[in-house]
């Protein structure tokens, strides 16, 4: 920890709140979005792994505490998860352009449902509260398995989601002014540009 | 509705921050631990008593209000559709022994007081620095956020109309808050620099917590009722 460099320690805290912030935008937008792992993506895309799993640790422990509610921390795998997806994808160069950037986000998708599903079925009973829950009650009363109600629900809202997320750091990265870019090495390379 | 600390004089006030965060943690292990579904409805009880008892009636109604949308989702799920009402009543229990024991740590325990303990105990500045800069930042960024989306709408964006419109609406919402957000990091990181934040010495803490005996056999008894309970269920 005390490796940490005072950039990393100024950024860390600015991509927790882009995270907990952007939900305005959807609600704004009335869009069934969370955009709660913008920042961690972002920064995954800027400076890597390590600075993109601290920022996922950091926001869903911030999230829970500002929230009040504890079980929030137990998705903490799918942040951690998130974070690694997305600094391979910046690694790949997959933020290069839109069409990329949809495609992998998309993957990113399908991987957060993947890894939420067991969570939210195993420890919550298949219920979370907010939107999905109510496309997993739709899903269980048309007689759909519980397990697979809950899978085909967080899978809805998570593509979606990651999908816009993954647009929105390319539309990101891409404006970055030429004197902040060259601040984070590692962007030019999320762009494919070396 | 409150979710954060309010000041007060009682006993959870006056632990220590570990203390505090010791029950919430045993709290959380006895949820699962405990023998369902009578253990997680009698520890959702106990909490209450002790919310009562810090006279924090108000963490207790906000608990009450966040546990509402689990108990009717719970109730449609598992009591109407799969006709499992225990499984309905067990995981609502745990949510809410959870929730109430977690309001109540953030009810009692200031951040300043937790980050003085956590430094006086030798945890690295940085991860009390990051504790208490994100805290900081999330309010101010999120009111950022709703500027922006105000500012935005004043220029003629259209927040309404087809899904496509307005997803392409996020992209001059989140571009200004991001790039405002990044414009930030040079000047911390100079700020952060000039006090030596990479410097891995020990810093004293101005005015650490007071802890007692009483408190740490408290802390023991705790960890020894979540162990306890764990190898009796084992066992068992």
């Amino acid at each position: 920890m005390a490796a940490v460099s005072p950039r990393l320690l100024a950024l860390i805290p600015l991509a927790v709140g882009i995270n907990l912030a952007m939900g305005k935008f959807a609600a704004a937008t009335s869009l069934p979005l969370f955009l709660d792992t913008a920042g961690t993506v972002l920064v995954a895309a800027l400076a890597g792994p390590a600075a993109a799993l601290l920022t996922g640790v950091v926001s869903q422990t911030t999230f829970t505490v500002l929230d009040g509610r504890l079980m929030w921390l137990a998705f903490l795998p799918v942040q951690l998860g998130v974070a690694l997806y997305a600094s391979w994808a910046a690694w790949r160069g997959l933020f290069a352009s839109v069409p990329r950037a949809l495609l992998s986000g998309a993957g990113l998708g399908v991987l957060a449902a993947t890894l939420s599903w067991p969570i939210s079925l195993l420890l919550f009973g298949g219920v979370t509260a907010g939107g999905v829950t109510i496309v997993t009650t739709l899903l269980t009363a048309l007689g759909v398995p519980l397990t697979w109600a809950v899978y085909g629900a967080s899978l809805s809202a998570d593509v979606l989601d990651k999908v816009v997320t993954f647009a929105l750091v390319h539309a990101v990265l891409i404006s970055l002014p030429g004197r902040m870019a060259a601040r984070f090495p590692a962007a030019a390379r999320a762009l494919g540009r070396t | 509705m409150i979710v954060g600390y309010v000041a007060g004089k009682s006993p959870l006030h006056q632990a220590h921050p570990f203390t505090a965060l010791a029950l919430a943690a045993t709290v959380v292990v006895l949820a699962f631990a405990l023998p369902a579904p009578q253990g997680p409805a009698a520890l959702a009880v106990a909490l209450a008593a002790l919310a009562l008892l810090a006279r924090l009636p108000r963490v207790l109604l906000t608990a009450l209000g966040f546990s509402l949308p689990f108990w009717f989702f719970l109730g449609v799920i598992h009591g109407l559709i799969g006709e499992t009402p225990l499984r309905a009543l067990t995981v609502g229990a745990q949510i809410t022994a959870m929730l109430t024991a977690f309001l109540l740590v953030l009810a009692t325990v200031h951040p300043a007081r937790l980050v003085d303990a956590l430094l006086q105990r030798g945890v690295p500045f940085s991860l009390a620095y990051l504790l208490s800069a994100t805290l900081q930042a999330v309010p101010r960024l999120r009111r950022q956020a709703a500027d922006i989306v105000e500012a935005q709408r004043c220029r003629g964006l259209r927040v309404r109309g087809s899904v496509w419109r307005r997803t392409r609406a996020v992209v001059p919402l989140a571009i200004p808050l991001v790039l405002g957000a990044l414009g930030e990091v040079d000047e911390r990181a100079m700020a952060l620099d000039a006090r030596g934040a990479a410097a891995p010495a020990h810093r004293t803490a101005l005015e650490p917590p007071p802890d007692s005996t009483a408190q740490r056999v408290v802390r023991w008894l705790l960890a020894a009722a979540a162990v306890g309970v764990i190898v009796w269920r084992v066992l068992a």
